[in-house]
């Protein structure tokens, strides 16, 4: 299997992006509609930087790493939000992130297992797990329906970021067959968590 | 004599096709099984048509688990697991829209004639 490295520095586009949600979903919903500073702040991590002209490219390795990272978060995250949510909608989301989140590591493991490739970490796999642990601490700062938005407004943070990297990185950088129809095979899930974490942000947000 | 035995058994005979073919044109067709997938967070196919008394079959061929869920409540598979299947009798005439709780963004319907 054809292992590319990283282009330029390790640091890349996708680093940026996804390490960014955990910063930008925990701001307050008030905050965020205010200043509309999750877009911004999002958009600025997904915009060329000077020394990074060429976008990312992790090798299959550390795609599957990057993968399983990915899910893991969510699912850590969605056990805190079953635990101190509030609202019903939000315990329900939380308890299919877990499962689904949880399948999606299985058949990722599973596959990497058949192909004999070992999960590499990198640096795209610790700014995910640095941020989900700043995101961690700012969740468990809050509670009652104040964590309701704040976990929502990170999981439509979140599976953005993570839709827009299965699209520009992580697909079209898959060099294994199997590999890439796995990633494909997620694609409709996240943009459906996607989906359902806004329908709720807009209820929570409206109060109904 | 024999003339009048051969008009009666032609009369019972007509009675007996016409019972015959009255009773066949009542009778439905025999109950059949439909098949949808839920595959890439779907429902393949969306709409289908069914007859009432056949079985709809749901074949969850994604990782993850789904439901079928009748918008009025009145039916609910509860979750079907990767590779496992929930089949459903239609009894009741009518248009019957359903979701996946799971993943609200799956919706079908099931037209039952």
């Amino acid at each position: 299997m054809s292992i590319p490295l990283f282009h330029n520095r390790p640091v890349t586009l996708l680093g940026a992006a996804l390490a960014c949600f955990a910063l930008v979903a925990c701001k307050p919903s008030g905050e965020q509609a205010a200043d509309s500073a999750g877009s911004d702040t999002m958009a600025a991590a997904m915009a060329p930087a000077a020394d990074t002209a060429a976008p990312a490219k992790p090798n299959d390795a550390q795609i599957a790493h990057i993968a399983v990272t990915a899910n893991s978060i969510d699912s850590a995250a969605g056990v805190l939000a079953k635990s101190k949510a509030q609202s019903k909608a939000v315990k329900d989301f939380a308890q299919t992130m877990i499962t689904d989140h949880t399948q999606v590591n299985k058949q990722a493991v599973a596959l990497a297992t058949k192909l004999g490739v070992t999960p590499e970490d990198n640096d795209v796999s610790q700014q995910l797990q640095s941020g989900a642990q700043t995101s961690q601490a700012n969740l468990n700062t809050k509670s009652g329906a104040d964590f309701d938005s704040a976990y929502i407004d990170h999981e439509v943070a979140f599976h953005q970021a993570v839709l827009d990297a299965l699209d520009s990185t992580l697909i079209p950088n898959a060099q294994n067959a199997e590999l890439k129809g796995l990633l494909t095979k997620v694609r409709p899930a996240i943009a459906a968590h996607l989906d359902r974490a806004k329908g709720i942000q807009k209820t929570l947000t409206s109060g109904s | 004599m024999l003339n009048r035995l051969l008009r009666r058994t032609a009369t019972a005979m007509s009675i007996a096709v016409a019972v015959a073919a009255s009773a066949s044109c009542a009778r439905r067709a025999a109950p059949r099984s439909h098949v949808v997938l839920m595959k890439d967070v779907g429902f393949q196919p969306a709409e289908l048509t069914v007859d009432r008394g056949d079985t709809i079959v749901w074949k969850n061929e994604d990782f993850i688990p789904h439901s079928a869920t009748a918008r009025d409540a009145s039916w609910d598979s509860k979750a079907i697991n990767a590779d496992s299947s929930w089949s459903f009798v239609a009894e009741t005439a009518g248009r019957h829209d359903y979701y996946c709780v799971f993943h609200p963004t799956m919706r079908g319907t099931i037209d039952v004639r």
